[in-house]
């Protein structure tokens, strides 16, 4: 899936900003990560989600992926100011990239109290195609992965279910420019 | 294992220091920094300053710094020592300032424990340093000590703060020189060095094209090195554009050019600010359209076709779209715009843009600094249009503190080189006139440096005035005493229905006794009779003096574009109450 897919927003205040995501390549050192949350609270950006890992163990390399809400200027402006980190690398706009990819991982624990639940929710898991990762007699743990917006689908589909309760955890989005 | 070719923390940094050509380095001591303090008990190259407060390093620091075109070094100990700094790195980020602060911090093994004086140092300067390092392993601080320097320097100058633990300090390792260090292009970020061609096609191209150009410039200009400056004007005498400064800028120009329209913004003239409102094209050279310059954003500039030269890409299209800019320094950009001129023998002696000047000298005719100086009272124009008349023929450094006597001193003192005027200006850091002139003046032990202050702000930083007798720096400070908070003042008046709710400074002390009690000399002018003879013997005097200059307490700062509004919405004076639309709505902005 392309990153160009609308992710729905739960703000309509933000209806002139545009989702962004950001991907950032960092020294691994440290500080790096309160720099960048930092700048974003400091200039009054958003942080809809925020994902960091080290990708390059030699050359000590982090990838950085920020989602981001704001109009294009202030897409640009964050770029801009990122840049002028000391430890960033580069700094990217997934969007404004001709191809790139993204992905995000969800786990989420469903806990039910009779067969026509655990039937609906194994149906939904079906078409989702989640991956079990444990089932007890009263809850099932799912891993669901891909972009963003098919994870708000499924859990926007369980919700339809009543009288379940549901515990997640989502990655934030990933994204790869190709 | 003792090595011959290992060395403690605290001497190499020292050696670090001497590497990169440090000679001066304003400080305080403390329990978190004995060992360096030892290692500068022991060495004749380091100059040290002991400061008052630690306020007064970094600002001094600053002074330095901007006089010198050299990086400023300070030194100050764990918590205390390095929250006093705080103000002064923020104003050295917001004003592109190179310096270094060293500073101590509690051992290792104490980190994170709420030892005695510990704070979490590389935490709270993060926002207001350029780049800032806690360095925990002693081989890693050689190379961390010259990146420093280089960060601090290089692009956008800023602030770099190292945060040294105390066991850091006596731990040992080898010692690596600035030239073994090989620096990672991604982390200094030094701007293109690349010219920008068709920028400058472009740029050339509209100069031709237009009636009504303008050069806008900034202290990006002053950064960029004395040859930035003569490249500028080089590039105004041939092609005859106005150009008028921000308040950074002053002194990158000739002021009393007759191409100089002075400052803008403001408190800016009225000729600059009507030039950037009707201008058809704009030229910006190192300015950041800052809300002091630019007022109401929707009606800045409307028609101009707008160029911008800045090495902080971040500066680029943040409060103001432009249609060409450039990445790349201003003086390879400059000389490459003269270039290029001269090498297509492009001619401008034809253009001349004279409806564009017989416009800007209608302007011109408002004498929008006109003042009227009456027999007794000093008006606080008069003072600084005095002070600058007995001082203009010496190399003059100017620092000021922030507020009314600020804005006086850049519309009436006029600068002539860069590097003579030194100001806190995107802070508007109340007392840092007089540590910064205690910097310019350790930089250059032979000019005469003036601070330029309010009585208010001076006391703020009045601790340094024993700096200043200690090291025998002959720094004046030429105080305007209306005995108010003046620009504080002037806002009441204007927005504020005149309720002075607690601006004026009352319980002043007797600045000549004062002086006298520091070892310093005390001067004043109570009327207008006495104001040149006091300028005078405050030049002569070969001492630290503070000169006490009463002045009108009523006067206010004019012209003056008040919040909210746009550069075609001045007040000219006093008399000129028009009240402005925007008044309301510029009461609750900044």
């Amino acid at each position: 899936m392309s990153s160009t897919s609308v992710y729905p927003t739960p703000i309509n205040a933000f209806k002139q900003s545009k989702r962004s995501v950001l991907s950032v390549i960092v020294d691994n050192e440290p500080g790096i990560l309160a720099r960048i949350v930092g700048l974003f609270s400091g200039r009054g950006y958003n942080i809809e989600a925020l994902n960091v890992t080290v990708v390059d163990v030699k050359k000590n390399l982090s990838r950085i992926t920020i989602e981001t809400l704001g109009e294009e200027k202030v897409i640009s402006q964050i770029i801009a100011q990122l840049e002028k980190l000391v430890p960033v690398h580069s700094a990217t706009n997934l969007a404004n990239l001709s191809e790139s990819y993204e992905a995000e991982i969800c786990l989420v624990k469903i806990e039910f109290e009779n067969e026509e639940q655990d039937q609906k929710i194994l149906n939904f898991a079906d078409i989702y195609r989640s991956r079990t990762v444990q089932k007890r007699q009263n809850f099932v743990v799912y891993e669901i992965s891909g972009i963003s917006e098919r994870i708000n689908k499924f859990l926007d589909d369980l919700d339809t279910i009543g009288g379940i309760k549901v515990e997640l955890v989502r990655s934030g989005p990933i994204g790869l420019g190709i | 294992m003792n090595n011959e070719n290992e060395f403690t923390g605290a001497d190499i940094l020292l050696k670090a220091l001497k590497d990169q050509e440090v000679d001066t380095i304003f400080g305080y001591p403390g329990g978190a920094v004995l060992p360096i303090y030892d290692a500068i008990f022991g060495q004749n190259f380091l100059k040290h300053v002991l400061v008052r407060q630690e306020a007064g390093a970094v600002h001094a620091a600053e002074g330095y710094a901007r006089s010198s075109g050299k990086v400023g070094v300070l030194l100050v100990t764990s918590g205390p020592g390095v929250t006093n700094v705080v103000t002064g790195l923020t104003d050295a980020l917001m004003d592109s300032i190179p310096i270094v602060c060293i500073s101590g911090q509690v051992p290792s093994h104490l980190i994170g424990t709420d030892a005695f004086q510990e704070c979490d140092t590389t935490g709270i300067t993060r926002p207001c340093t350029k780049h800032n390092y806690l360095v925990k392993d002693v081989s890693k601080l050689s190379e961390t000590i010259h990146e420093a320097f280089k960060i601090a320097s290089s692009g956008r100058p800023g602030p770099v703060l190292i945060d040294i633990p105390k066991d850091v300090q006596f731990a040992k390792s080898k010692y690596i020189s600035k030239k073994d260090i090989s620096f990672r292009e991604h982390r200094i970020k030094a701007g293109s060095k690349n010219v920008d061609k068709n920028f400058v096609k472009e740029l050339v191209n509209h100069i031709k094209k237009s009636e009504r150009p303008i050069f806008y410039v900034g202290g990006g200009c002053l950064n960029s090195g004395h040859q930035a400056s003569q490249e500028l004007i080089k590039l105004v005498n041939k092609t005859n554009i106005p150009i008028t400064t921000t308040l950074h800028g002053l002194g990158c120009f000739p002021g009393e050019d007759k191409s100089s329209l002075g400052m803008l913004g403001m408190h800016g003239n009225y000729e600059a600010n009507l030039a950037m409102n009707k201008c058809d094209l704009m030229i910006n050279v190192g300015a950041r359209f800052d809300d002091r310059v630019t007022g109401r954003l929707d009606a800045f500039s409307p028609d101009s076709i707008k160029f911008h030269i800045d090495i902080d890409q971040s500066s680029i299209n943040k409060n103001v779209k432009v249609n060409f800019h450039t990445n790349t320094d201003i003086t390879i950009t400059l000389k490459e715009i003269n270039a290029f001129i001269d090498s297509n023998n492009i001619d401008f002696g034809d253009k001349d843009y004279d409806n564009w000047w017989g416009q800007i000298n209608e302007w011109r005719k408002k004498e929008c600094l006109h003042y009227e100086q009456g027999d007794e009272v000093i008006k606080p124009q008069h003072a600084i249009s005095r002070l600058y008349e007995l001082t203009k023929q010496k190399d003059t450094f100017v620092t000021t503190e922030v507020g009314q006597h600020q804005m006086w001193a850049a519309q009436y003192y006029k600068f002539s080189k860069p590097n003579r005027w030194i100001t806190s200006g995107g802070l508007g850091t109340m007392g840092f006139g007089m540590p910064a002139a205690v910097g310019a003046q350790m930089a250059n032990p032979d000019s005469l440096v003036i601070d330029i202050a309010g009585e208010a702000s001076f006391l703020m930083n009045i601790q340094e005035i024993a700096t200043a007798v200690q090291y025998k720096l002959p720094i004046k400070i030429f105080i305007l005493n209306n005995e108010y908070m003046g620009m504080v003042r002037q806002w009441q008046e204007l927005l504020h229905g005149s309720r002075y709710s607690e601006s004026y400074v009352d319980a002043l002390p007797d600045f000549k006794k004062l002086a006298e009690s520091f070892n310093a000399v005390g001067v004043r002018a109570k009327n207008i009779s006495e104001l040149d003879d006091t300028i005078n013997e405050m030049i002569s005097i070969d001492r630290p003096v503070i000169a006490d200059i009463w002045v009108d307490k009523k006067e206010n700062c004019f012209p003056m574009i008040p919040s909210g509004a746009a550069h075609h919405e001045m007040l000219l004076s006093k008399y000129d109450k028009e009240n402005p639309e925007n008044q309301e709505k510029g009461k609750v902005l900044v």
